[in-house]
Protein backbone atom coordinates (compact mmCIF):
# COMPACT_ATOMS: atom_id res chain seq x y z
CA UNK A 1 0.00 0.00 0.00
CA UNK A 2 1.35 3.37 -1.36
CA UNK A 3 -0.09 6.57 0.40
CA UNK A 4 -0.82 9.81 -1.41
CA UNK A 5 -2.10 13.06 0.35
CA UNK A 6 -3.70 16.14 -1.54
CA UNK A 7 -2.92 19.27 0.70
CA UNK A 8 -5.32 21.84 0.21
CA UNK A 9 -4.37 24.45 2.75
CA UNK A 10 -7.42 26.13 4.67
CA UNK A 11 -10.31 24.23 2.25
CA UNK A 12 -13.02 24.36 3.85
CA UNK A 13 -15.68 21.22 4.29
CA UNK A 14 -18.96 23.88 4.02
CA UNK A 15 -17.15 24.32 0.26
CA UNK A 16 -15.56 21.27 -0.70
CA UNK A 17 -18.06 18.51 0.26
CA UNK A 18 -20.76 21.26 -0.29
CA UNK A 19 -21.51 24.02 -2.22
CA UNK A 20 -18.67 23.27 -5.20
CA UNK A 21 -18.54 19.22 -4.95
CA UNK A 22 -20.83 19.46 -8.34
CA UNK A 23 -18.37 21.10 -10.05
CA UNK A 24 -15.42 18.85 -9.15
CA UNK A 25 -15.89 15.67 -10.77
CA UNK A 26 -12.61 13.94 -9.96
CA UNK A 27 -12.38 15.07 -6.29
CA UNK A 28 -16.08 13.91 -6.13
CA UNK A 29 -15.27 10.60 -7.37
CA UNK A 30 -13.14 10.35 -4.88
CA UNK A 31 -14.77 11.52 -1.83
CA UNK A 32 -17.32 9.54 -2.92
CA UNK A 33 -15.86 6.27 -2.56
CA UNK A 34 -13.91 7.65 1.00
CA UNK A 35 -14.37 8.15 4.58
CA UNK A 36 -14.57 11.93 4.97
CA UNK A 37 -15.88 14.65 7.54
CA UNK A 38 -15.35 17.96 9.01
CA UNK A 39 -11.57 17.66 10.62
CA UNK A 40 -11.08 20.10 13.55
CA UNK A 41 -7.61 21.35 13.51
CA UNK A 42 -5.38 22.53 16.58
CA UNK A 43 -5.29 25.45 18.61
CA UNK A 44 -3.80 27.92 16.77
CA UNK A 45 -5.46 26.77 13.64
CA UNK A 46 -3.54 27.65 11.31
CA UNK A 47 -0.62 27.20 9.04
CA UNK A 48 2.15 27.23 10.98
CA UNK A 49 2.01 24.64 13.49
CA UNK A 50 -1.06 23.05 12.02
CA UNK A 51 0.27 20.87 8.83
CA UNK A 52 3.19 19.90 11.29
CA UNK A 53 0.86 18.78 14.00
CA UNK A 54 -1.04 16.89 11.12
CA UNK A 55 2.14 15.08 10.10
CA UNK A 56 3.55 14.27 13.41
CA UNK A 57 0.76 13.90 15.46
CA UNK A 58 2.12 16.21 18.74
CA UNK A 59 0.45 19.46 19.66
CA UNK A 60 1.73 22.83 19.29
CA UNK A 61 3.01 22.46 22.92
CA UNK A 62 4.87 19.63 22.19
CA UNK A 63 6.38 20.89 19.22
CA UNK A 64 7.30 24.77 20.65
CA UNK A 65 5.27 26.17 17.43
CA UNK A 66 3.10 28.51 18.03
CA UNK A 67 2.56 30.05 14.53
CA UNK A 68 5.24 32.17 12.25
CA UNK A 69 6.53 33.83 14.33
CA UNK A 70 7.74 33.87 18.18
CA UNK A 71 9.54 35.57 20.75
CA UNK A 72 13.13 35.30 21.46
CA UNK A 73 13.30 34.17 25.08
CA UNK A 74 11.12 36.71 27.04
CA UNK A 75 12.36 39.62 24.94
CA UNK A 76 9.55 42.42 23.93
CA UNK A 77 11.39 42.82 20.31
CA UNK A 78 13.22 40.30 19.06
CA UNK A 79 11.43 37.59 17.11
CA UNK A 80 12.47 34.66 15.56
CA UNK A 81 10.39 33.26 12.54
CA UNK A 82 9.43 29.39 12.23
CA UNK A 83 11.05 26.94 10.17
CA UNK A 84 11.88 24.04 9.69
CA UNK A 85 14.71 23.03 11.84
CA UNK A 86 13.11 23.90 14.51
CA UNK A 87 10.90 20.84 14.09
CA UNK A 88 12.17 18.41 16.40
CA UNK A 89 9.32 15.82 16.61
CA UNK A 90 9.47 12.58 14.28
CA UNK A 91 6.82 13.02 11.32
CA UNK A 92 5.15 10.28 9.48
CA UNK A 93 7.59 10.27 6.99
CA UNK A 94 10.65 9.41 9.54
CA UNK A 95 8.45 7.12 11.29
CA UNK A 96 8.17 4.77 8.19
CA UNK A 97 11.91 4.54 7.17
CA UNK A 98 12.91 2.49 5.33
CA UNK A 99 10.18 3.57 3.09
CA UNK A 100 10.37 6.23 0.92
CA UNK A 101 8.99 9.97 0.71
CA UNK A 102 8.15 12.22 -1.44
CA UNK A 103 7.38 15.91 -0.12
CA UNK A 104 6.32 19.34 -2.14
CA UNK A 105 5.96 22.35 0.23
CA UNK A 106 4.63 20.95 4.04
CA UNK A 107 4.84 23.74 5.95
CA UNK A 108 7.36 24.86 7.52
CA UNK A 109 10.17 22.90 4.97
CA UNK A 110 12.82 25.62 4.33
CA UNK A 111 15.51 24.89 4.49
CA UNK A 112 15.42 21.25 2.98
CA UNK A 113 16.12 18.81 5.70
CA UNK A 114 17.37 15.08 4.82
CA UNK A 115 14.48 13.04 3.80
CA UNK A 116 14.37 9.55 3.10
CA UNK A 117 13.32 10.18 -0.74
CA UNK A 118 13.27 13.98 -1.77
CA UNK A 119 11.24 17.34 -1.05
CA UNK A 120 10.64 20.65 -1.84
CA UNK A 121 10.62 23.32 0.54
CA UNK A 122 7.39 25.24 1.31
CA UNK A 123 6.40 28.98 1.15
CA UNK A 124 8.74 30.05 3.85
CA UNK A 125 11.83 29.97 1.21
CA UNK A 126 13.12 33.28 0.68
CA UNK A 127 13.27 32.87 -2.86
CA UNK A 128 14.09 30.67 -5.71
CA UNK A 129 17.81 31.82 -5.60
CA UNK A 130 19.06 29.68 -2.43
CA UNK A 131 18.78 25.76 -2.39
CA UNK A 132 14.91 24.85 -2.03
CA UNK A 133 15.19 20.88 -2.48
CA UNK A 134 17.26 17.64 -0.91
CA UNK A 135 18.87 16.01 -2.51
CA UNK A 136 20.28 19.49 -4.10
CA UNK A 137 20.49 18.18 -7.01
CA UNK A 138 16.56 18.02 -7.38
CA UNK A 139 16.63 21.40 -7.84
CA UNK A 140 17.99 21.77 -11.54
CA UNK A 141 15.67 18.91 -12.69
CA UNK A 142 12.58 21.28 -11.15
CA UNK A 143 13.60 24.38 -12.92
CA UNK A 144 14.51 22.50 -16.20
CA UNK A 145 10.98 21.29 -15.72
CA UNK A 146 9.11 24.35 -15.09
CA UNK A 147 11.39 27.55 -15.04
CA UNK A 148 11.26 29.37 -11.94
CA UNK A 149 9.58 27.75 -9.23
CA UNK A 150 7.22 29.89 -7.40
CA UNK A 151 6.73 29.53 -3.84
CA UNK A 152 4.10 31.84 -2.64
CA UNK A 153 1.80 34.78 -4.08
CA UNK A 154 0.74 38.06 -2.02
CA UNK A 155 -2.47 38.76 -2.29
CA UNK A 156 -3.14 41.47 -0.23
CA UNK A 157 -2.49 44.21 -3.12
CA UNK A 158 -5.21 46.15 -5.57
CA UNK A 159 -3.83 44.50 -8.31
CA UNK A 160 -6.42 41.53 -8.07
CA UNK A 161 -6.14 40.40 -11.95
CA UNK A 162 -2.22 40.11 -11.16
CA UNK A 163 -3.18 37.79 -8.10
CA UNK A 164 -5.20 35.11 -10.21
CA UNK A 165 -2.59 34.95 -12.80
CA UNK A 166 0.25 34.65 -10.46
CA UNK A 167 -1.60 31.93 -7.98
CA UNK A 168 -3.13 29.90 -11.48
CA UNK A 169 0.88 30.09 -12.61
CA UNK A 170 2.34 28.83 -9.23
CA UNK A 171 -0.51 26.01 -8.95
CA UNK A 172 -0.01 24.70 -12.81
CA UNK A 173 4.07 25.13 -12.01
CA UNK A 174 3.61 23.12 -8.75
CA UNK A 175 1.63 20.31 -9.89
CA UNK A 176 3.52 19.64 -13.05
CA UNK A 177 6.67 19.14 -10.54
CA UNK A 178 4.41 16.63 -8.27
CA UNK A 179 3.53 14.66 -11.51
CA UNK A 180 7.12 14.48 -12.80
CA UNK A 181 8.09 13.33 -9.14
CA UNK A 182 5.40 10.36 -8.89
CA UNK A 183 7.61 8.26 -11.19
CA UNK A 184 10.27 8.52 -8.15
CA UNK A 185 10.45 5.27 -5.46
CA UNK A 186 7.99 5.83 -2.49
CA UNK A 187 5.25 4.53 -0.35
CA UNK A 188 4.46 7.82 1.04
CA UNK A 189 3.97 11.05 -1.08
CA UNK A 190 2.47 14.61 -0.07
CA UNK A 191 1.96 18.19 -1.05
CA UNK A 192 0.77 21.48 -0.08
CA UNK A 193 -1.04 23.53 -1.85
CA UNK A 194 -0.83 26.83 -0.50
CA UNK A 195 -2.50 28.63 -3.21
CA UNK A 196 -6.13 27.61 -2.42
CA UNK A 197 -5.70 29.88 0.48
CA UNK A 198 -4.61 32.74 -1.12
CA UNK A 199 -7.74 32.88 -3.38
CA UNK A 200 -9.52 32.63 -0.56
CA UNK A 201 -8.65 35.27 1.31
CA UNK A 202 -7.93 37.56 -1.93
CA UNK A 203 -11.74 36.60 -3.20
CA UNK A 204 -13.86 35.96 -0.80
CA UNK A 205 -16.09 39.19 -0.84
CA UNK A 206 -16.89 38.87 -4.44
CA UNK A 207 -18.82 35.20 -3.51
CA UNK A 208 -20.28 35.12 -0.16
CA UNK A 209 -23.13 36.70 0.12
CA UNK A 210 -23.33 37.38 3.83
CA UNK A 211 -20.02 38.73 3.71
CA UNK A 212 -20.32 42.64 5.08
CA UNK A 213 -18.54 44.11 1.85
CA UNK A 214 -20.04 41.62 -0.41
CA UNK A 215 -20.38 43.14 -4.06
CA UNK A 216 -22.56 41.94 -5.68
CA UNK A 217 -21.93 40.17 -9.88
CA UNK A 218 -18.36 41.18 -9.73
CA UNK A 219 -16.34 40.05 -12.32
CA UNK A 220 -14.59 38.07 -9.49
CA UNK A 221 -17.65 36.22 -7.97
CA UNK A 222 -16.60 33.41 -9.73
CA UNK A 223 -13.04 33.61 -9.21
CA UNK A 224 -12.82 30.93 -6.02
CA UNK A 225 -15.28 28.03 -7.66
CA UNK A 226 -12.70 28.69 -11.04
CA UNK A 227 -9.97 28.14 -8.67
CA UNK A 228 -12.03 25.25 -6.92
CA UNK A 229 -12.19 23.30 -10.34
CA UNK A 230 -8.45 24.00 -11.85
CA UNK A 231 -7.70 22.46 -8.63
CA UNK A 232 -9.64 19.36 -9.83
CA UNK A 233 -8.65 19.40 -13.05
CA UNK A 234 -4.98 19.16 -11.60
CA UNK A 235 -6.08 16.57 -9.29
CA UNK A 236 -7.86 14.55 -11.87
CA UNK A 237 -4.55 14.57 -14.33
CA UNK A 238 -2.37 13.85 -11.39
CA UNK A 239 -4.42 10.99 -9.41
CA UNK A 240 -4.06 9.36 -13.09
CA UNK A 241 -0.65 8.47 -12.79
CA UNK A 242 -1.29 6.52 -9.21
CA UNK A 243 -1.61 2.78 -9.50
CA UNK A 244 -4.31 0.77 -8.28
CA UNK A 245 -2.86 0.02 -4.90
CA UNK A 246 -2.47 3.34 -3.67
CA UNK A 247 -4.47 5.26 -0.57
CA UNK A 248 -6.02 8.49 -1.34
CA UNK A 249 -6.08 11.54 1.30
CA UNK A 250 -7.40 15.08 0.72
CA UNK A 251 -6.74 17.19 3.45
CA UNK A 252 -6.45 20.43 4.90
CA UNK A 253 -5.25 22.06 8.24
CA UNK A 254 -8.12 24.15 8.72
CA UNK A 255 -11.03 25.90 7.29
CA UNK A 256 -11.80 29.41 6.25
CA UNK A 257 -15.30 31.73 6.84
CA UNK A 258 -15.64 35.12 6.07
CA UNK A 259 -14.03 38.33 8.03
CA UNK A 260 -16.67 40.11 10.05
CA UNK A 261 -13.74 42.85 10.60
CA UNK A 262 -10.32 43.31 12.58
CA UNK A 263 -10.07 44.44 16.78
CA UNK A 264 -7.30 46.41 17.19
CA UNK A 265 -6.74 44.66 20.26
CA UNK A 266 -3.25 46.97 21.41
CA UNK A 267 -5.08 50.03 20.83
CA UNK A 268 -8.04 48.07 23.28
CA UNK A 269 -5.02 47.24 25.63
CA UNK A 270 -4.09 51.19 25.55
CA UNK A 271 -7.87 51.94 25.86
CA UNK A 272 -8.16 49.74 28.96
CA UNK A 273 -4.88 50.78 30.73
CA UNK A 274 -2.95 48.06 30.24
CA UNK A 275 -0.15 48.88 27.95
CA UNK A 276 0.72 52.10 28.38
CA UNK A 277 2.87 54.27 25.65
CA UNK A 278 4.61 57.50 25.63
CA UNK A 279 4.06 58.48 21.82
CA UNK A 280 1.70 61.40 21.63
CA UNK A 281 -0.56 60.69 18.52
CA UNK A 282 -0.66 57.62 16.55
CA UNK A 283 -0.89 57.49 12.80
CA UNK A 284 -3.60 54.72 11.48
CA UNK A 285 -2.00 51.51 10.69
CA UNK A 286 1.29 52.28 13.51
CA UNK A 287 2.94 48.57 14.00
CA UNK A 288 3.52 48.13 17.67
CA UNK A 289 6.92 47.88 16.87
CA UNK A 290 7.17 51.83 16.12
CA UNK A 291 5.72 52.30 19.87
CA UNK A 292 7.33 53.85 22.63
CA UNK A 293 6.05 51.66 25.29
CA UNK A 294 6.59 52.30 28.62
CA UNK A 295 7.12 48.88 29.81
CA UNK A 296 7.50 50.06 33.53
CA UNK A 297 3.70 50.63 33.82
CA UNK A 298 2.90 47.77 30.97
CA UNK A 299 0.36 45.02 31.98
CA UNK A 300 -0.04 43.37 28.81
CA UNK A 301 0.59 43.27 25.16
CA UNK A 302 -0.63 41.63 22.06
CA UNK A 303 0.35 40.17 19.03
CA UNK A 304 -2.36 40.00 15.72
CA UNK A 305 -3.11 37.73 12.97
CA UNK A 306 -5.85 35.44 12.04
CA UNK A 307 -5.64 34.80 16.69
CA UNK A 308 -4.04 37.03 19.10
CA UNK A 309 -1.41 36.24 21.08
CA UNK A 310 -1.18 38.20 24.18
CA UNK A 311 1.70 37.92 26.58
CA UNK A 312 1.64 39.27 30.22
CA UNK A 313 4.58 42.00 31.86
CA UNK A 314 6.19 39.63 34.43
CA UNK A 315 8.47 40.40 37.04
CA UNK A 316 11.96 38.29 36.77
CA UNK A 317 10.97 37.11 33.43
CA UNK A 318 10.17 40.02 31.12
CA UNK A 319 13.71 43.01 31.49
CA UNK A 320 10.97 45.34 33.01
CA UNK A 321 8.20 43.41 34.44
CA UNK A 322 4.93 44.41 36.38
CA UNK A 323 3.27 41.41 37.48
CA UNK A 324 4.44 39.70 40.58
CA UNK A 325 4.93 36.16 40.05
CA UNK A 326 2.70 35.10 43.00
CA UNK A 327 0.08 37.50 41.37
CA UNK A 328 0.21 35.91 37.30
CA UNK A 329 -2.64 33.63 37.79
CA UNK A 330 -4.90 36.29 39.22
CA UNK A 331 -4.00 38.66 36.11
CA UNK A 332 -4.35 36.30 33.71
CA UNK A 333 -7.77 35.50 34.69
CA UNK A 334 -8.68 39.37 34.92
CA UNK A 335 -7.12 40.01 31.40
CA UNK A 336 -8.73 37.00 30.16
CA UNK A 337 -12.20 37.91 31.70
CA UNK A 338 -11.80 41.13 30.14
CA UNK A 339 -11.41 39.97 26.84
CA UNK A 340 -14.43 37.63 26.87
CA UNK A 341 -16.46 40.18 27.80
CA UNK A 342 -15.28 42.45 24.59
CA UNK A 343 -18.20 43.20 22.59
CA UNK A 344 -19.09 43.97 19.29
CA UNK A 345 -18.94 47.35 17.86
CA UNK A 346 -22.73 47.49 18.13
CA UNK A 347 -22.99 46.17 21.26
CA UNK A 348 -23.67 42.32 20.07
CA UNK A 349 -22.10 39.45 21.92
CA UNK A 350 -18.91 37.65 20.93
CA UNK A 351 -18.00 34.30 20.90
CA UNK A 352 -14.52 34.97 22.11
CA UNK A 353 -12.58 32.21 23.13
CA UNK A 354 -9.17 32.07 25.61
CA UNK A 355 -6.61 29.26 25.77
CA UNK A 356 -3.84 28.78 28.40
CA UNK A 357 -1.31 26.91 27.04
CA UNK A 358 -0.85 24.80 29.82
CA UNK A 359 -4.50 23.83 29.67
CA UNK A 360 -4.42 22.42 26.13
CA UNK A 361 -1.12 21.21 25.82
CA UNK A 362 0.22 18.08 27.39
CA UNK A 363 3.91 19.84 27.35
CA UNK A 364 4.61 23.57 26.78
CA UNK A 365 7.90 23.64 24.78
CA UNK A 366 9.67 27.08 23.73
CA UNK A 367 8.32 30.77 23.41
CA UNK A 368 4.90 30.25 24.15
CA UNK A 369 2.34 32.95 24.43
CA UNK A 370 0.50 34.10 27.50
CA UNK A 371 -2.80 33.65 26.31
CA UNK A 372 -4.16 32.91 22.83
CA UNK A 373 -7.38 34.26 21.86
CA UNK A 374 -10.07 34.10 19.20
CA UNK A 375 -12.33 36.95 18.87
CA UNK A 376 -15.50 35.90 18.07
CA UNK A 377 -14.61 32.70 17.21
CA UNK A 378 -12.18 33.94 14.67
CA UNK A 379 -14.75 35.81 13.17
CA UNK A 380 -12.78 39.01 13.69
CA UNK A 381 -9.28 39.06 13.17
CA UNK A 382 -6.86 40.80 15.38
CA UNK A 383 -4.94 43.96 14.05
CA UNK A 384 -1.75 44.59 15.91
CA UNK A 385 -1.64 47.74 14.20
CA UNK A 386 -3.28 50.58 16.08
CA UNK A 387 -3.79 54.79 15.91
CA UNK A 388 -7.65 54.38 14.71
CA UNK A 389 -10.83 56.27 15.30
CA UNK A 390 -12.24 53.13 16.97
CA UNK A 391 -10.81 49.38 17.92
CA UNK A 392 -13.17 47.86 15.48
CA UNK A 393 -12.49 47.75 11.61
CA UNK A 394 -14.40 46.73 9.07
CA UNK A 395 -11.80 46.67 6.32
CA UNK A 396 -8.23 44.64 6.83
CA UNK A 397 -5.46 46.96 8.50
CA UNK A 398 -2.99 46.12 6.07
CA UNK A 399 -4.41 45.64 2.47
CA UNK A 400 -7.23 43.93 0.84
CA UNK A 401 -8.01 40.26 2.75
CA UNK A 402 -11.59 39.46 3.24
CA UNK A 403 -11.68 35.80 4.91
CA UNK A 404 -10.80 34.48 8.18
CA UNK A 405 -9.92 30.95 9.56
CA UNK A 406 -12.25 28.71 10.97
CA UNK A 407 -11.59 25.43 13.20
CA UNK A 408 -13.11 22.92 11.25
CA UNK A 409 -10.54 21.43 7.75
CA UNK A 410 -11.63 18.16 5.49
CA UNK A 411 -10.39 15.31 5.90
CA UNK A 412 -10.93 12.53 3.38
CA UNK A 413 -9.88 8.89 2.75
CA UNK A 414 -10.33 6.65 -0.43
CA UNK A 415 -8.48 3.15 -0.29
CA UNK A 416 -8.24 1.00 -3.05
CA UNK A 417 -11.27 -0.74 -2.37
CA UNK A 418 -13.95 0.91 -0.89
CA UNK A 419 -17.09 1.52 -3.43
CA UNK A 420 -19.22 3.77 -1.02
CA UNK A 421 -19.01 6.76 0.99
CA UNK A 422 -18.93 6.86 4.67
CA UNK A 423 -19.10 10.18 6.90
CA UNK A 424 -16.26 10.71 9.74
CA UNK A 425 -15.79 13.12 12.08
CA UNK A 426 -12.21 13.51 13.14
CA UNK A 427 -9.33 15.34 14.58
CA UNK A 428 -5.93 16.54 12.84
CA UNK A 429 -4.48 14.27 15.62
CA UNK A 430 -6.13 11.38 13.74
CA UNK A 431 -4.20 12.03 10.82
CA UNK A 432 -0.78 10.27 11.72
CA UNK A 433 -2.13 7.36 13.38
CA UNK A 434 -4.16 6.75 10.08
CA UNK A 435 -1.17 7.06 7.85
CA UNK A 436 0.73 5.18 9.54
CA UNK A 437 -1.92 2.38 10.34
CA UNK A 438 -1.86 2.02 6.57
CA UNK A 439 1.86 2.05 5.97
CA UNK A 440 1.79 -0.68 8.89
CA UNK A 441 3.83 0.91 11.24
CA UNK A 442 2.58 1.42 15.18
CA UNK A 443 3.43 4.59 17.12
CA UNK A 444 1.97 5.79 20.66
CA UNK A 445 0.32 9.03 19.41
CA UNK A 446 -2.87 10.57 20.89
CA UNK A 447 -4.61 10.62 17.77
CA UNK A 448 -7.02 7.67 16.92
CA UNK A 449 -6.49 5.69 13.64
CA UNK A 450 -9.98 6.27 11.37
CA UNK A 451 -9.15 3.10 9.79
CA UNK B 1 24.15 9.68 -7.54
CA UNK B 2 27.49 9.12 -7.54
CA UNK B 3 29.02 7.20 -4.47
CA UNK B 4 32.64 6.29 -2.80
CA UNK B 5 33.74 4.14 -0.57
CA UNK B 6 34.82 4.59 3.10
CA UNK B 7 36.09 1.92 5.85
CA UNK B 8 34.44 0.76 9.05
CA UNK B 9 35.73 -1.46 11.68
CA UNK B 10 33.79 -5.63 10.31
CA UNK B 11 31.95 -5.84 14.21
CA UNK B 12 30.03 -2.72 13.34
CA UNK B 13 29.51 -3.83 9.88
CA UNK B 14 28.30 -6.93 11.19
CA UNK B 15 25.98 -5.08 14.24
CA UNK B 16 24.41 -2.99 11.55
CA UNK B 17 23.88 -6.23 9.15
CA UNK B 18 22.00 -8.02 12.20
CA UNK B 19 20.18 -4.41 12.77
CA UNK B 20 18.47 -4.03 9.27
CA UNK B 21 17.20 -7.19 9.12
CA UNK B 22 14.47 -5.74 10.82
CA UNK B 23 14.55 -2.29 9.75
CA UNK B 24 13.82 -3.38 5.76
CA UNK B 25 17.14 -1.23 4.87
CA UNK B 26 18.25 -2.81 1.85
CA UNK B 27 21.80 -2.76 2.77
CA UNK B 28 24.59 -1.53 4.97
CA UNK B 29 26.01 1.30 2.85
CA UNK B 30 21.94 2.73 2.64
CA UNK B 31 21.52 2.29 6.45
CA UNK B 32 24.72 4.41 7.09
CA UNK B 33 24.16 6.79 4.13
CA UNK B 34 20.70 7.25 6.28
CA UNK B 35 22.36 7.48 9.77
CA UNK B 36 25.20 9.58 8.52
CA UNK B 37 23.02 12.32 6.92
CA UNK B 38 20.23 12.49 10.04
CA UNK B 39 23.58 13.02 12.07
CA UNK B 40 25.27 15.73 10.01
CA UNK B 41 21.44 17.11 10.15
CA UNK B 42 20.98 17.79 13.16
CA UNK B 43 24.61 18.90 13.70
CA UNK B 44 23.93 21.33 11.27
CA UNK B 45 20.56 22.07 13.13
CA UNK B 46 22.27 22.83 16.18
CA UNK B 47 25.51 24.99 14.80
CA UNK B 48 23.27 26.69 12.61
CA UNK B 49 20.66 28.95 14.79
CA UNK B 50 19.83 31.70 12.19
CA UNK B 51 18.73 30.05 9.14
CA UNK B 52 18.04 33.51 7.53
CA UNK B 53 20.40 35.55 6.63
CA UNK B 54 19.48 39.21 7.62
CA UNK B 55 18.19 39.62 4.33
CA UNK B 56 16.60 36.99 3.77
CA UNK B 57 14.83 36.86 6.93
CA UNK B 58 13.26 41.00 6.04
CA UNK B 59 12.35 39.02 2.79
CA UNK B 60 10.38 36.29 4.41
CA UNK B 61 9.09 38.83 7.49
CA UNK B 62 7.74 41.30 4.67
CA UNK B 63 6.01 39.04 2.97
CA UNK B 64 4.68 37.02 5.85
CA UNK B 65 3.42 40.43 7.03
CA UNK B 66 1.61 41.00 3.41
CA UNK B 67 0.12 37.99 3.99
CA UNK B 68 -1.12 38.39 7.30
CA UNK B 69 0.42 36.31 9.64
CA UNK B 70 2.54 39.07 11.37
CA UNK B 71 0.15 42.00 11.93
Amino acid sequence: MRVFVIGLDSAPPELLFGEFLEDLPNIRRIIERSIFGPMKSCIPAITIPAWMVMATGKTPGELGLYGFRHRKGNSYRDIWIAHSLMVKEKAVWDYIIPKKSVLVGVPPSYPPKPVNGCMISCFITPDSSVNYTFPKELKAEVEKLVGEYIFDVVFRKEDRDAVIEEVREMTEKRFEVIRYLIDRDWQYFQFVEIGLDRIHHAFWKYFDTRHHLHEPDSRYKNVVRDYYKLLDKEIGKTIKLLDEDTAIVIVSDHGIKRMKGCFAVNQWLIDEGMLKIRNSRLKPGTRFEQLDVDWSRTTAWAWGGYYARIFLNVKGREPEGTIKQSEYERVREEVADMIKSIKGPNGERWNTRVFYPEDIYPVVRGDRPDMMVYFDDLYWRSAGTLGYESPYLLENDTGPDDAVHSEYGVFALHLPDMQEARHVESEIYDFAPTVLKLLGVEANLRGRSLI
Amino acid sequence: MESRTVSIPADLYEKIEERIGETGFESVSDYVTYVLREVLASLEGEEKEEVFTEEEEEKVKERLRALGYLD
